[in-house]
């Protein structure tokens, strides 16, 4: 009893900044999210309203489950930072015989009893960030500087990439889990030499990948990663295959104009662009927005990172801090690669939209990462809970 | 505050690593890094903006693809004068077939074919035109799908995909979910659900909603609706506004047509052609056989038909056509008929003479010469006009010799010495022509522009046919007055005969005749009311009664050429009438029998004209006259008009077979006899 009062004594070092602006950025998801959804959703089952329910379920969960983990001392993540790694890999592994296949992919556990599926990519984000915080923490600076303790955090972060790649077959989700780490690591390891050369290196095999593909004698046999690098350097080309998608996305952005053409009134969203709701949700945006929205919804996830930049900073240690880094990263790379690939930017690969984009798993782990940071913001760890 | 607490924390757990300065700085560079990345996209969306905005936002117009699409209305029923449907519109599907969305996926094209088949398309056929048309999106599968078919397979295909959706079937193997490129484009269908009855009455309405022949033509204008539209525009600002037009449905004609009676009239008529088919030749069992039932005190159409009879739900079937006369150059019939084999290797250019000639109202849209039923005419003319009287008797020796031309009576041998209830009776033709003789030409040809001889009636129904060239004529020689008197060389439409002789019944009122009784909204409000319309007054009643009088005797008199016309426990009047067609001497004659019944109350006319028998002997009107009587043995029973005679037992048998009831109340309502 004591440890509680004591516990909800210190509520009042709440970070409403930044508890406003993810309330603010859900409630605009749910927005966007209907008027996209409406018009296939009414065609679809019959209830213009039905992804909007749904989203808004998880997300009302979601908020329940930041609220608590906001109580929670986040030092007790630490703890049991091995086991919530280990849980999810088996995740991740129990849909080899367990998957539910949606849209001809296997990313999805049926839930027992309740009509809501779980993506075990998105535990293993959350998973990945407590582990790895622990991880690097334990390593310390010093071994970090040296090449077999750099390469050593990247470890259970590539078998994670590489499950959910040659299991799910989602190599978006792997490239995201590589970056969280790496973003992790680059604020932890004194050193940005080895980083400008990874960056380098990646640009290098990428373009190198790039160009074999286009010289590639027989373009016919590539698989679908290669043709939708080819679609990604000629929408227009692939217009009716790989590259649909993407040129509808364009036409809903270039549309847009300045102001957009108002909420609500996107025509793109009728059917030419499949499942807008998801990853294409931003051109959308764009359509009905305009610029003008677009910018501003970059700007409010800029301000939401510059959050998550004071609250490490702040931080009353290194895990705390770390915590707060990994999901930093997490949602920093989301976004980026999700724009980058509406605008066409980088070849499609199907990143969703932090907060914004439909999917459950999604906004429940966010709103649970947040919970986390939140408890960081607080400085609540459990020793000085204890203590007082 | 918080560094305060950062202090603290480490004062107490000197072990625990912090957050550095560097780690700091190196997050604010991972945030510059961020940031550039968030503004390199925000300018690359400014770019796709500012470079294609302008050709995208077109694409994306140009795409919605919202073309002006029409919405079909309905066009209105027909009904009968008891509300029984006649002719409908019913609510069709066309399957359209969209090839490039079928074959985006693999998963989709057998799901698709097998909704297809549900469809009652052929698996193969589709199939192959989906292969070899990959970027066809619009093509017709099938066509006339029912609202009820439509409905059943768009629920099994929902209740099917809520089922796989709920199983979590993998989406590869899912049928329902995976039916793509399938839609349905609505559009109306006109039906007539008694087929061939009143088949030259309706005429058809094809798929553009034009009718062709009967009301179907002469009402088109009242059938038809509006379509309505579904159209986008481009407001202002570029926004695409969508906008409904209703369609408005046709109104509905009530008819005075009595389908009973008419499927009455039918029957007997099928049952003669049928009984006389291939008789002396080969072929129907007449050109044709018509039938007029009609109301004597409005001139309301209660019953009308002319064999042969088409379906009017597959008017183009050219098997109808069997056994009909061939056609000469001018579409004059011959004596040579169409065969089956005729059919078969018909040139394109004879399809549609052969086809208008059956579905061509007889009883409107064809002429004769209606013979000895124009003598009732010719006497009415000579009582009107004060020269002929009652009194005057006719001296028949079998001939009459005019202009040179010797004219001859049925009987050669003479009738001798006739009253004129006895002229009539026995269809004396040299009494009549001395009638005409005593009334004059000027007379006769102003009462034949009375009884309206030659001009249209106006009854409401397509391609009335005018036929005045040679009855208007006063300055006709004394041979075509004598044989105009008995119903020869002058042309008439059967609607023609059937209105004038109701005015001679009815008290001399000529009515117009109508088919058409009310126009409703497609909700069922009258609109529009036809009321009975008496046009001209034709004869007094004193005429009238004579008429009444002598055309009964025609039926029941001694030597009356119609007996055979009347029906068990009733007194009809009428008048048989036998034309021979030009040329003349050929042995084929036009038999014909026009009537009215009850002979106390006249309630209804009816008219039956035999065009040229399939018989050896075709100047017989008992051609006619038992058709008659069948009709009317069954029609005036319907009608609920009571039994004035006693019937013998024959007759009595007789109705029993038809199972009529006797419906004979005794001496004291019998007739006036």
């Amino acid at each position: 009893m004591n440890w509680l009062t004591r516990l909800f004594k210190k509520r009042g070092n709440i970070d409403y900044s930044l508890l406003f602006i993810v309330l603010f950025l859900l409630a605009f998801g749910l927005v966007m999210l209907y008027s996209t959804s409406s018009y296939e959703a009414a065609a679809e089952y019959k209830d213009a309203a039905y992804f909007l329910k749904r989203q808004a379920v998880f997300t009302l969960l979601g908020l329940i489950i930041m609220v608590g983990v906001s109580f929670i001392p986040y030092t007790f993540w630490k703890k049991i930072s091995f086991l919530t790694y280990m849980v999810s890999i088996g995740l991740i592994i129990l849909i080899l015989p367990f998957g539910l296949e949606v849209n001809g992919a296997k990313r999805w556990l049926a839930l027992p009893g309740i009509p809501m599926q779980l993506q075990p990519a998105e535990v293993a984000k959350i998973a990945l960030i407590i582990f790895s915080a622990m991880f690097i923490e334990k390593l310390g600076r010093r071994n970090l500087l040296s090449l077999k303790g750099f390469i050593a955090p990247l470890i259970p972060a590539l078998i994670v990439a590489v499950l959910l790649w040659k299991i799910t077959d989602n190599l978006s989700s792997a490239i995201i889990t590589m970056a969280i780490v790496m973003g992790m690591l680059f604020v932890a390891c004194p050193d940005y030499k080895r980083f400008v050369a990874m960056g380098a290196s990646v640009a290098a095999v990428g373009a190198g990948a790039v160009w074999f593909i286009v010289n590639s004698a027989d373009q016919n046999s590539l698989d679908f990663r290669g043709e939708r690098i080819l679609a990604w350097l000629d929408p227009q080309a692939y217009a009716g295959g790989k590259g649909y998608q993407t040129i509808q996305a364009l036409y809903a952005i270039g549309s847009g104009g300045m102001f957009g053409k108002g909420l609500g009134q996107s025509m793109q969203k009728l059917g030419f662009i499949p499942e807008a709701q998801n990853d294409m949700i931003f051109s959308i945006i764009c359509e009905e927005l305009g610029l003008f929205g677009a910018v501003s919804i970059m700007l409010l996830f800029l301000i939401l990172l510059w959050r998550f930049v004071a609250i490490a900073s702040n931080a009353d240690d290194f895990y705390g801090a770390m915590l707060v880094v990994g999901v930093f990263s997490h949602i920093a790379v989301q976004v980026i690669l999700n724009i980058a690939v509406v605008t066409n930017t980088i070849p499609n690969t199907g990143v969703t939209l932090p907060f914004i984009s439909y999917g459950g798993s999604s906004v429940f782990f966010l709103l649970a990462e947040i919970g986390i940071v939140l408890s960081v913001a607080r400085g609540l760890n459990a020793e000085e809970v204890l203590e007082r | 505050m918080r560094s305060d607490r950062v202090v603290k924390g480490r004062n107490t757990h000197g072990g625990k690593k912090k957050f550095t300065i560097s780690m700091k700085n190196k997050l604010a560079v991972l945030y510059g890094i961020v940031l550039l990345a968030f503004i390199g996209l925000g300018i690359r969306i400014f770019i796709i903006n500012r470079d294609n905005g302008q050709a995208y936002t077109m694409q994306v117009l140009s795409q919605q693809a919202y073309e002006n699409q029409t919405i079909p209305y309905k066009r209105g029923k027909i009904l009968d004068s008891k509300g029984t449907v006649l002719a409908d519109s019913q609510l069709v599907y066309s399957v359209i077939v969209d090839s490039k969305q079928i074959l985006e996926k693999d998963a989709y094209l057998e799901p698709s074919l097998d909704a297809l088949e549900r469809l009652g398309v052929n698996r193969a056929t589709i199939r192959e035109y989906i292969t070899n048309h990959p970027s066809s999106q619009y093509y017709i599968a099938r066509k006339n799908l029912t609202y009820q078919e439509r409905k059943a397979f768009m629920d099994e295909l929902e209740e099917g995909m809520a089922q796989e959706s709920k199983d979590h079937v993998p989406s590869a193997e899912r049928t329902y979910s995976n039916v793509k490129g399938i839609w349905f484009e609505s559009s109306y269908i006109r039906t007539y659900p008694h087929g061939n009855l009143g088949c030259t009455v309706l005429g058809y309405s094809g798929a553009n909603n034009s009718g062709n022949g009967g009301l179907e033509e002469y009402y088109n204008d009242t059938l038809n609706g509006v379509e309505g539209r579904q159209y986008g525009y481009l407001d202002e600002s570029l926004n695409m506004e969508r906008t409904t037009i209703d369609a408005r449905d046709g109104n509905n004609l009530v008819l005075t047509l009595d389908a009973n009676i008419q499927s009455i009239v039918q029957k007997y008529l099928d049952e003669f052609n049928e009984q006389y088919r291939d008789n002396t030749h080969y072929g129907n069992g007449a050109n044709n056989v018509g039938c007029i039932i009609m109301d004597i005190n409005s001139g309301a159409i209660l019953a009308m038909a002319g064999t042969p009879f088409y379906d009017l739900n597959h008017p183009s079937d050219l098997s109808a056509l069997a056994g009909m006369p061939k056609l000469d150059s001018r579409d004059e019939a011959t004596d040579s008929y169409l065969s089956y084999a005729d059919i078969l290797t018909m040139s394109s250019e004879d399809k549609p003479r052969y086809l208008n000639a059956l579905w061509s109202n007889f009883c409107v849209s064809e002429y004769y010469e209606p013979g000895s039923t124009a003598k009732p005419f010719t006497m009415a003319t000579g009582l009107e006009t004060g020269t002929v009287s009652l009194d005057d008797t006719f001296d028949c020796p079998g001939y009459l010799t005019i202009d040179g031309f010797r004219i001859r009576c049925h009987n050669i041998y003479g009738d001798g010495l006739l009253t004129l209830g006895e002229a009539l009776e026995r269809s004396c033709n040299v009494a009549h022509m001395i009638m005409a003789e005593q009334e004059g030409k000027e007379n006769f040809t102003k009462f034949q522009n009375v009884f309206n001889f030659g001009l249209k009636t106006g009854v409401d129904l397509a391609d009335e046919a005018r036929t005045d060239e040679f009855v208007n004529d006063s300055t006709m020689t004394d041979a075509t007055l004598a044989t105009n008197a008995f119903g020869q060389n002058f042309d008439v439409t059967m609607i023609q005969m059937i209105t004038g002789f109701c005015s001679l019944i009815n008290g001399g009122n000529y009515y117009q005749p109508y088919i058409v009784s009310r126009i409703t909204s497609p909700s069922g409000v009258t609109v529009q009311t036809t009321e009975p319309r008496v046009i001209k007054k034709t004869v007094s009643e004193d005429t009238s009664a004579t008429l009444r009088k002598f055309t009964l005797q025609v039926v029941e008199g001694e030597n009356g050429t119609g007996s055979t016309a009347r029906p068990a426990g009733y007194r009809i009047g009428g008048k048989t009438g036998t034309a021979e067609t030009l040329p003349r001497s050929n042995g084929e004659y036009v038999v014909s029998f026009m009537g009215y019944a009850p002979y106390e109350d006249p309630q209804i006319a009816i008219y039956v004209v035999v065009d040229r028998p399939n018989v050896g002997v075709q100047d017989d009107a008992k051609y006619a006259t038992r058709i008659v009587r069948s009709i009317l043995t069954e029609v005036l029973p319907y009608m609920n008009i009571y039994m004035t005679e006693p019937v013998s037992d024959e007759e009595r048998e007789e109705l029993e077979d038809l199972g009529l009831a006797v419906t004979y109340q005794g001496a004291e309502s019998g007739g006036d006899d």
